[in-house]
């Protein structure tokens, strides 16, 4: 690591961006483009140093946590462990006795795993988000941008947003700006894709969401059951809660074609 | 540089040296018969939570405090960070390195990413109402060094202007843009303080594989 090559200055101005502001999908994607396995070193040393300074920085610093803070801490522990008891309970009722040989095994292997591979207090890189996920697609050449508008649905008044569809790897993305918040417990919003070699009355379901506040932009993965073949038509119903297998089409807030 | 040469020497020695004197290291020798409080809390045990935010409430507290834009905003994020640090407790491992830095490693990642959501809404602070950050003595006796206090050192290395743009990035959280407007100075001229005094504070902190800290 003492003779590791300094990236070059525009992919250092990145790992700096993301280390004081944090980085825009556009920009991680170009993050992530450029990166060789020197610049992913690099990063981690650069996150390293920058927690140090903080943690120098907090040893000077004479303000304990709030007592009222600290109880929330406490009280949501609780709740976290109690949960956490309860998910345990269901899996080991669920998995046979051999499960608990392979949970064993895995855990092995990736201790192990990170052992050799992890010099110093290192954090898996974060997750794609799927608006990374959804600019990475979009950065290939094969893959459909599908233009959505709103439909007359007082709901959908000033909706826009778009389909990103790879036809090949049958994956897609939906981008939605200004969509009103659902209730889950009560509707949620279903995707519906039209394919040109099927019956138009049974679209394909992509999967049901939730808005979970006014207006903001949401990116959201298409989980087709049925392989899409041709991309006709790009449609948003609302619905029940948990979706339904056949529309009425009663709700349609958001429509797009390929034309 | 020549201070920076002198005390690079004395961190060749700081690593083995922390685990026979520096009080932190202590723990890390106890870790090492006992588990951590990360390691208790990633088997199930819960007496462990409240020894967890005994010892790291106020650091996580003051890191969430200057890289939030309001005071409810830095209670939300510790939160976050503590219910974070529930669920990755078993990614910790004592051998490559300390508790403190895998929290404020996992601390800094939330607050970024809570700052860049929120980076649409209006910025941080007036520069004057931020707070003044309390540096510790950089001391001389190397050998005692914890990686913080090494960090301390580095920094007092670094030109003023260089420090300065590191400290409003690093630790009050404001964009490069920011700062270029609150120092009158063009954003080339920020970036490039921001990249050549944290290449010199990472030379400084780089440490091996084997965790031995490497001469520059």
């Amino acid at each position: 690591m003492a003779g590791m090559e300094q990236p070059p200055d525009e992919v250092l101005d990145l790992l700096i961006k993301e280390l004081t502001e944090g980085l825009t999908p556009e920009e991680r994607l170009v993050l992530v483009a450029g990166a060789q396995q020197a610049n992913e070193a690099y990063r981690r040393d650069l996150e390293h140093t920058a927690a140090a300074l903080s943690v120098a920085a907090a040893s000077g610093d004479p303000e304990p946590l709030p007592a009222p803070l600290r109880e929330r801490l406490e009280r949501e522990a609780q709740a976290y462990f109690a949960s956490l008891a309860a998910t345990r309970s269901v899996r080991s009722v669920r998995r046979g006795p051999a499960g608990g040989w392979w949970a064993a095994a895995a855990c092995l292997l990736l201790a192990l795993f990170g052992w050799i591979r992890s010099p110093q207090t290192v954090l898996p890189p974060p997750e794609p988000t799927p608006a990374l996920q959804r600019a990475a697609l979009l950065a290939r050449a094969d893959t459909l941008k599908l233009p959505l508008g709103a439909t007359k649905d007082p709901e959908a008044t000033g909706v826009t947003g778009d389909i990103v569809w790879d036809s090949t790897a049958q994956r897609g993305y939906l981008r939605l700006v200004g969509m009103r918040r659902n209730d889950p417990t009560t509707q949620q919003y279903q995707m519906w894709i039209f394919d040109g070699d099927r019956d138009t009355r049974y679209p394909v379901d992509g999967g049901v969401f939730d808005v979970p506040a006014d207006g903001r932009e949401l990116v959201i993965p298409i989980h087709n059951v049925i392989p899409v073949h041709s991309l006709k038509a790009f449609a948003v119903t609302v619905e029940k809660a948990g979706g339904v297998v056949v529309s009425t089409r009663d709700h349609v807030v958001v429509l797009g074609q390929v034309t | 540089m020549k201070g920076l040469a002198k005390s690079a020497v004395g961190r060749l020695q700081w690593v083995r040296f922390e685990s026979i004197q520096d009080p932190g290291a202590n723990k890390l020798t106890r870790r090492s018969m006992s588990p951590s409080v990360l390691q208790r809390i990633a088997s199930g045990d819960q007496s462990a939570v409240r020894v967890c935010i005994d010892d790291y409430g106020a650091l996580v507290w003051s890191i969430a405090r200057r890289l939030s834009r309001t005071s409810a905003d830095a209670e939300d994020a510790v939160q976050e960070i503590f219910l974070d640090l529930w669920k990755s407790a078993a990614r910790f491992d004592a051998s490559q390195g300390s508790e403190k830095m895998f929290i404020a490693m996992i601390a800094r990642r939330r607050l970024i990413d809570r700052l860049r959501k929120t980076s649409a809404e209006p910025p941080m602070a007036p520069i004057e109402e931020l707070e003044t950050i309390a540096w510790s003595d950089p001391g001389t006796a190397s050998q005692t060094a914890s990686e913080a206090e090494l960090a301390t050192r580095a920094l007092h290395e670094l030109r003023p202007e260089q420090r300065e743009v590191l400290e409003l990035g690093l630790l009050h959280g404001l964009s490069q843009s920011e700062i270029s407007v609150r120092l009158g100075l063009p954003l080339g001229s920020v970036k490039s303080l921001m990249r050549r005094g944290l290449i010199k504070l990472r030379e400084y902190m780089n440490v091996d594989a084997q965790g031995v800290a490497v001469r520059s």
